[in-house]
């Protein structure tokens, strides 16, 4: 087990007063210190918070081993396993849906990656005329709605041939996470200090091994936020999906919608708290990949 | 014998000129201080010699071969920039062996090395430490033993001491002029401080508006400056006019000061305060000024005093021990070797 550091005790008062707790009283060299009120209510918004976030999916768990739900019960007269069954082995398709998904949305992220690192430098990093425009322009997508665009688009996609196609529907899952993720990166660039990049250079290393070798070491908080952006709009993207797909491309979110029109409350539940796994994976692999930056004090940056 | 050759090197960016035409020679082994206000054009200067910039005309040329069209990781010259910039994913060990490591050697080898150049910046031990552990001082000793481990042809410092407290100052100093004498590699330093610049370099090269003003060892520079904004920079603070006939120089009505330099027609004479002599009495020498104490300053090491004679004031740096009374009536000698003079206009005789 490594040593622990030695810390003096002004440092340990200084680290509890950053955690949100203050002096209560002192004799000698006999100190107490609580939790502040300030903190208090802190921590209690915060539970506050997470118990709404959470409410609504507290249902679906119910109606998804529910046989039948009604008002006015408090909770469901009979429970059964069946959806979650139905789910697993069953015939309505979750597992394609959920295959397709996460392939497109892996690829989706992916490809945003490549795009937006090399655009993201250049937006965070240099000067050039137009910067500020292009900056607007990046956020379009953002800013209309897909359902304006979504005519325009298709037409095209049908002339090119990709539309009902795995590499249609990628192609317009980018527009939405390609802005995110350019301008998450931007924002990291602009943060980035040159010099490690020059010293890199002046030691030997060429452009490539200076960006695997020291560059995105240095940049991985502000990758991994903007893949997490990246996967979950892929990952819920339902509308562009379906127009596109045109029922061709079967993902998640469409299995979800003819669940719901199918009036199985039980078996959409259980669809729909499936899907939300990868997401949750992915968010927690993110947070923990994080919290290891910050430890190397690399988090200054997100 | 040139080692690093600088040939009519420009850059301009946009509608501004950092360097004009710069040419400058470097001797192997020669530790050359690149001096100059900020935005005189050395940093720029130096970005262009390690590839980080492209010139827009001129040449540098290393050992003998051009480097215009050679990239920065292919120039041999090793680069540490003002605050260290180590690299915080790594500890100070992989840090120093980054070099190496580009270089294809293998890692029991970037090791040992790395352990014995960290023992030659007393750091021995801190090769498992992160960065973010280190103080500023220790982190630019690091910084120093990654550029030397890969033996560069040349090391380029961007003001090595300036981010660093006045105490620590003195001991880097010391370390690099160690590290140059131990392994004979040329040096170009970087720096806005003169003072500086005096005790690290050899030679100094002095720019303003991204031009070399003065390229001379730094005695020269102090009791030779080219013209006054070079005098003005390297500390100097006596200017005054005088009319000068031969080696005579009038400075006004009635006094006559004698110099080394012959020259003719109006000047602008200088002196450096600390060869100023005070006298509390007249003395029989030439060159001997009455004047009245009108400020009396103690700086540790010396004593700043404003000396008023009839038409001018002169400033005195002298020995700490000895005191004055403000009013007290002195005679300053102006030693004839120490005046130096430029004309009105700003270009000097030679002498």
């Amino acid at each position: 087990m490594p040593k622990l550091p030695r810390i003096s005790t002004r440092e340990a008062i200084r680290a509890l007063e950053r955690l949100g707790f203050e002096q209560v009283r002192q004799t000698e060299s006999h100190m107490v210190m609580n939790l502040s009120k300030a903190s208090e209510m802190r921590n209690g918004l915060l539970v506050l918070i997470i118990v709404v976030l959470f409410l609504p999916f507290l249902p679906l768990l119910v109606w998804s081993f529910a046989q039948g739900w009604f008002f006015p019960q408090l909770l469901p007269a009979q429970w059964t396993l069946e959806h979650w069954t139905e789910v697993f082995f069953g015939t309505a398709r979750v597992a394609e849906g959920l295959l397709q998904s996460l392939t497109i949305a892996l690829i989706t992220t992916a490809l945003s990656l490549v795009v937006g690192l090399p655009a993201g430098r250049a937006l965070g990093m240099l000067e050039f005329p137009g910067k500020e425009v292009l900056k607007l322009f990046l956020l379009t997508p953002i800013i209309v709605s897909p359902l304006a665009t979504l005519m325009g688009i298709q037409f095209l996609l049908i002339r090119l041939g990709l539309s009902g196609t795995l590499a249609g529907v990628v192609l317009v899952h980018l527009m939405p996470t390609i802005p995110y993720m350019t301008l998450v990166l931007a924002s990291v660039f602009a943060n980035f200090e040159t010099g490690y990049e020059i010293q890199a250079r002046s030691l030997g290393a060429s452009s490539v091994q200076t960006f695997l070798q020291v560059t995105l070491p240095l940049i991985a908080p502000g990758v991994v936020v903007g893949a997490l952006f990246a996967f979950l709009i892929s990952w819920n993207e339902f509308l562009l999906t379906f127009i596109v797909g045109g029922g061709r491309v079967f993902t998640l979110p469409m299995v979800l919608f003819t669940l719901l029109q199918g009036g199985n409350n039980g078996l959409t539940a259980a669809v729909a708290i499936t899907s939300l796994v990868p997401g949750l994976v992915f968010l927690v692999l993110a947070g923990r990949s994080l919290q290891n930056e910050a430890a190397l004090g690399g988090l200054g940056n997100v | 014998m040139e080692h690093l050759l600088l040939q009519n090197l420009t850059k301009r960016f946009q509608d501004v000129v950092a360097v004009q035409d710069l040419w400058l020679s470097v001797s192997a082994g020669e530790i050359l201080a690149l001096l100059g206000p900020s935005g005189c054009g050395k940093s720029t200067t130096l970005q262009l010699i390690a590839g980080m910039l492209r010139p827009d005309s001129g040449s540098i040329v290393l050992d003998g071969k051009t480097l215009n069209a050679v990239p920065p990781e292919k120039r041999d010259i090793a680069l540490v920039l003002q605050r260290g910039v180590l690299f915080p994913h790594l500890t100070v060990g992989e840090n120093v062996g980054f070099g190496l490591k580009m270089r294809g050697v293998n890692r029991v080898d970037r090791e040992s090395k790395a352990k014995a150049i960290l023992r030659q910046v007393q750091l021995e031990g801190f090769a498992t430490r992160k960065p973010s552990e280190l103080s500023g001082g220790q982190a630019q000793r690091v910084a120093l033993a990654r550029s030397l481990i890969i033996q560069p042809k040349l090391l380029l410092l961007d003001e090595p001491l300036s981010a660093l407290d006045a105490n620590l100052r003195e001991e880097m100093q010391e370390l690099i002029l160690q590290l140059q004498a131990d392994t004979g590699i040329t040096m170009l330093v970087v720096t806005h401080d003169q003072s500086e610049a005096v005790v690290m370099a050899q030679r100094i090269a002095l720019m303003f508006d991204g031009c070399l003003r003065q390229v001379a060892p730094s005695e020269k520079l102090y009791r030779q400056p080219v013209d006054e904004r070079t005098a003005r920079f390297m500390g100097g603070v006596n200017f005054f006019e005088a009319e000068a006939i031969g080696t005579c120089w009038q400075i006004n009505h009635h006094q006559t000061l004698t110099s080394h330099q012959s020259t003719a027609g109006k000047v602008c004479v200088t002196i450096r305060p600390e060869q100023i002599q005070v006298f509390p009495e007249a003395i029989e020498t030439v060159n001997c000024i009455q004047a009245t104490v009108t400020a009396n300053r103690f700086m540790g090491t010396q004593r700043r005093l404003t000396l008023t004679a009839q038409d001018f004031t002169l400033q005195a740096w002298t020995t700490p021990t000895q005191d004055w009374g403000i009013g007290q009536q002195v005679w300053a000698v102006l030693p004839p070797d120490a005046l130096w003079c430029f004309s009105s206009a700003g270009t000097s005789f030679s002498g």
